[in-house]
């Protein structure tokens, strides 16, 4: 992972999960039932991502009360990144969906 | 006390998939994964068991493993063993891979270079220093880099093999997963 200027899914996924604050094995679940079991996170990808994000600064370390089950949170700066692919991600979808409004098929 | 042999590895950095691979076909016949060895791995008589091997590299600093090994355990994937930063797990077929995208599998393999092309980014100059100098200087400077240049070369070829093949793992995976 290079960059965290344009998010990969799997990174977005575990900051929009991050906007509460949640340990590592719920925002596996969380995705996991939301997307009903179409986009998974491995628990290696998971713990690199966690660890980028904490070096980044998007998110902060929030409870470690269980050294097993850290909690996690997004910083002001993490919302600040994720609002911003959230735009990002709009453009495409309305690109998108506009071209498939006007009742085009052969 | 139970029955443990001893199998050869290819070199994790080089062969990760069929180590794994064998691992598992062992692990079938009952001889399952007790304890990573030098250059291979030591096996244990059980019950034959289905599972697929992963391997992760991760240099756990103190308060680190409980929260790693607890994300691959809630993930159905079993801790095996570990020697320093490398970890190995099991699981039942059909469970989510340990890595799941690209970018954090690319990660993965940088973590495995940069140890590897320090080493490289010493003993490279070393050993060409020592090869000018044992071909253009005559007497005791010429035999003392003479040893020089062996012992490098030692070091050098395998630290090169793995560089390479490091590279070829990550263009591999950049190349098939992105389109």
């Amino acid at each position: 992972m290079k960059s965290l200027e344009q998010l990969t899914d799997s990174v977005f996924y575990i900051m929009a999960a991050l906007t509460e604050p949640r340990h590592g094995y719920a925002i596996m679940n969380l995705i996991e039932d939301t997307t009903k079991g179409s986009f998974v996170i491995g628990p290696a990808s998971l713990y690199t991502i966690i660890k980028k994000l904490l070096k980044e600064e998007l998110i902060v370390l929030h409870d470690d009360s269980d050294s097993r089950r850290k909690v996690y949170v997004l910083t002001a700066k993490g919302r600040e990144v994720l609002t911003e692919d959230i735009k990002r991600r709009k453009v495409m979808i309305e690109l998108a969906e506009k071209g498939l409004e006007g009742d085009k098929t052969i | 006390m139970k029955k443990t042999k001893y199998i050869m590895s290819w070199g994790l950095a080089f062969a990760e998939k069929q180590d794994l691979e064998k691992l598992s076909k062992k692990a079938k016949q009952g001889w399952r994964l007790k304890s990573l060895a030098f250059a291979g791995f030591r096996l244990e008589k059980g019950a034959p068991e289905h599972v697929q091997y992963s391997v992760d590299y991760r240099l756990l600093k103190e308060g680190e493993k409980e929260e790693y090994l607890e994300l691959f355990s809630q993930a159905g994937w079993e801790h095996v063993c570990s020697s320093y930063d490398i970890h190995i797990f099991k699981a039942p077929y059909g469970t989510t891979p340990i890595y799941s995208d690209t970018e954090s599998a690319v990660d993965k393999l940088d973590r495995l270079l940069k140890p590897v092309s320090l080493i490289g980014k010493f003993i490279l100059p070393l050993t060409m220093i020592s090869y000018l100098l044992m071909n253009f200087l005559t007497g005791p400077i010429e035999q003392f880099s003479k040893i020089i240049f062996l012992i490098s070369m030692v070091f050098a070829v395998p630290t090169l093999m793995m560089v390479v093949a490091l590279m070829l793992r990550k263009k591999k995976l950049t190349i098939t997963k992105s389109y």
